[in-house]
C-alpha cells in the first residue's frame, strides 16, 4: 500500500470510528493506535467536530425533571440534608485552594502523546490491598517534581472515587486528589510534599466521587504502600 | 444556542466539583443532548436512562476537557450520542466502552488542520453531503444520527453488508476531501 493508501484508509477509518461502525475488534485496535498516534487523534477529533454539526437539525427536548433528580441522587446522595451541603461548599472551597499546591491532570491531557510512567523514577511506591484486590503503582519523577500514579489492578466502586493520600510520619494524611477513573494520574507535588517523600507512605481511600470533603479520609482505607528508593 | 464560552467556562468549573455550574450547565445543555439521545434511543424510558448516565460521566470527567479551540458542544454530544449507542448495543459489551473517546478527545495539541475544522459550520457540512448521492449522504447522516450500525444500514437501504462497507467508506473519503477543501 502507499503513503496515500494508508492516509486514506486512516481518514475512512477515523470517520467510522467516530460513527461507530466499527467491529468490537477493529476498535479496540484503532484505540490502541488512537493512544500513540498524534494524526490519528487529529483525525478523530476532526470527524467528531464535523459530524456533531448534523445535531444542529435536532430539535431540543426537556427531559422531566426525574432526570436531573436521578442525576444528583447518584452523583450526590452522600449528603442528606442542605445544611451538610453548606458545609460542603466550604470545605469544597478549601480543596481547590489547596488544590493550587497540588493540582491532579486527568488523562492524556499532559503531553502529546499522553503522559507515561517515568522509565527512571526517584522514588517508587506500590499501594496494594492486603487481597491485592487493588494493585496501584506510583512512581516520582524528580526532575518533573511529579508523582504518576496508576492502577494494575482493581478500581473505584460504582459511584465511588479512589483518594491519594501522602502520610509522613505521625501527622495527618494529605490528600494529593483524586485518581483518574482510568489511565494514568498526574500529580504535581509542592516542594514540601516533595521534601517529605522519601519514607513516607501513600495510601488510597475509598470516597465520594469529587474526593472526601472533609479534608481528611471519610471512607474505608483500600491501600497502603511505602514510598521507597527504586 | 448557549454561548460558546459560557458552556466552556461551566465545564471548567464542573471540573472542579462546582455544583452550582453543573447545574447550570444541565440547564442550559440537556434539553439539546435529550434530542440528540432521543434519536439514537429505542424509548423514552432508555432515552431518559442514557441522559443520566451521559450527565454523570460529564461531571466525572470534565478535568479531561480542556478548552482546546473546539467547541464544548460537539464534546457534550459526543458523550451523550456514544453513551446512548452504548445503551442500544450493550448486549456482549461493557457499558463504559465509549468512553475512550473522552480521553482521546482531550489532546491538547490540535494541529492546524484541526483548528481550521472548529470554524466548519452545518452549511459547509450539507454543501459536502449534497455532493454525495443522495442515499449514501442519508447513511452517514442516519449512521450518525441514529447511531445505525453497518448491518442496520445495511437492512435499511437493502444492500449487502459489504456493499454498504464500501459504500460508506467511499462517503467518507468524499466528505472529507470536501470538507477540507
Amino acid at each position: 500500500m502507499s503513503e496515500t493508501d494508508n492516509h486514506n484508509d486512516d481518514r475512512a477509518l477515523a470517520g467510522e470510528y467516530v460513527l461507530g461502525l466499527m467491529s468490537e475488534e477493529d476498535r479496540a485496535t484503532f484505540e490502541h493506535r488512537l493512544k500513540v498516534e498524534h494524526d490519528l487523534r487529529a483525525l478523530t477529533r476532526e470527524w467528531s467536530e464535523n459530524l456533531a454539526r448534523l445535531t444542529e437539525d435536532v430539535d431540543p427536548v426537556t427531559p422531566p425533571p426525574r432526570v436531573l433528580k436521578g442525576i444528583e441522587t447518584r452523583l450526590f446522595d452522600d449528603e442528606p440534608t442542605s445544611l451538610s451541603r453548606m458545609f460542603r461548599n466550604w470545605f469544597g472551597s478549601g480543596i481547590v485552594v489547596a488544590g493550587l499546591a497540588a493540582y491532579v491532570i486527568f488523562g492524556t491531557d499532559l503531553l502529546e502523546r499522553g503522559p507515561q510512567m517515568p522509565t527512571e523514577p526517584a522514588l517508587v511506591a506500590e499501594i496494594a490491598a492486603e487481597d491485592r484486590s487493588l494493585v496501584v503503582q506510583a512512581a516520582f519523577d524528580a526532575e518533573a517534581g511529579q508523582l504518576f500514579v496508576q492502577a494494575e489492578q482493581g478500581g473505584a466502586r460504582d459511584g465511588r472515587a479512589l483518594e491519594l493520600w501522602l502520610i509522613e510520619g505521625g501527622n495527618a494524611p494529605v490528600s494529593l486528589g483524586v485518581l483518574s477513573e482510568d489511565g494514568l494520574t498526574v500529580v504535581a507535588l509542592s516542594d514540601e510534599q516533595r521534601r517529605v517523600l522519601p519514607g513516607a507512605v501513600l495510601a488510597i481511600s475509598d470516597e465520594p466521587t469529587g474526593g472526601s470533603t472533609t479534608g481528611a479520609p471519610t471512607g474505608d482505607v483500600l491501600g497502603v504502600g511505602e514510598i521507597t528508593n527504586v | 444556542m448557549s454561548d460558546v464560552k459560557d458552556i466552556e467556562d461551566l465545564i471548567a468549573r464542573v471540573a472542579l466539583q462546582d455544583r452550582a455550574a453543573f447545574s447550570d450547565l444541565y440547564s442550559r445543555t440537556s434539553a439539546k443532548l435529550f434530542g440528540v439521545v432521543l434519536r439514537v434511543s429505542n424509548n423514552r424510558a432508555e432515552a431518559e436512562d442514557v441522559l443520566q448516565d451521559a450527565f454523570v460521566k460529564v461531571w466525572r470527567n470534565a478535568g479531561k476537557y480542556q478548552a482546546n479551540g473546539f467547541s464544548p458542544m460537539t464534546w457534550l454530544i459526543t458523550i451523550a450520542r456514544n453513551t446512548a449507542i452504548d445503551a442500544k448495543r450493550r448486549k456482549g459489551r461493557s457499558p463504559n466502552d465509549g468512553d475512550a473517546i473522552l480521553d482521546q478527545m482531550a489532546d491538547p495539541t490540535p494541529g492546524p488542520e484541526a483548528q481550521t475544522i472548529a470554524a466548519s459550520d452545518r452549511a459547509q457540512l450539507g454543501a459536502c453531503l449534497d455532493e454525495l448521492e443522495q442515499a449514501r449522504a442519508e447513511a452517514v447522516t442516519r449512521a450518525y444520527l441514529h447511531g445505525d450500525s453497518y448491518a442496520e444500514l445495511a437492512d435499511h437501504f437493502d444492500v449487502p453488508l459489504n456493499t454498504m462497507r464500501t459504500w460508506l467508506r467511499r462517503s467518507l473519503l468524499k466528505l472529507k476531501d470536501c470538507l477540507t477543501r
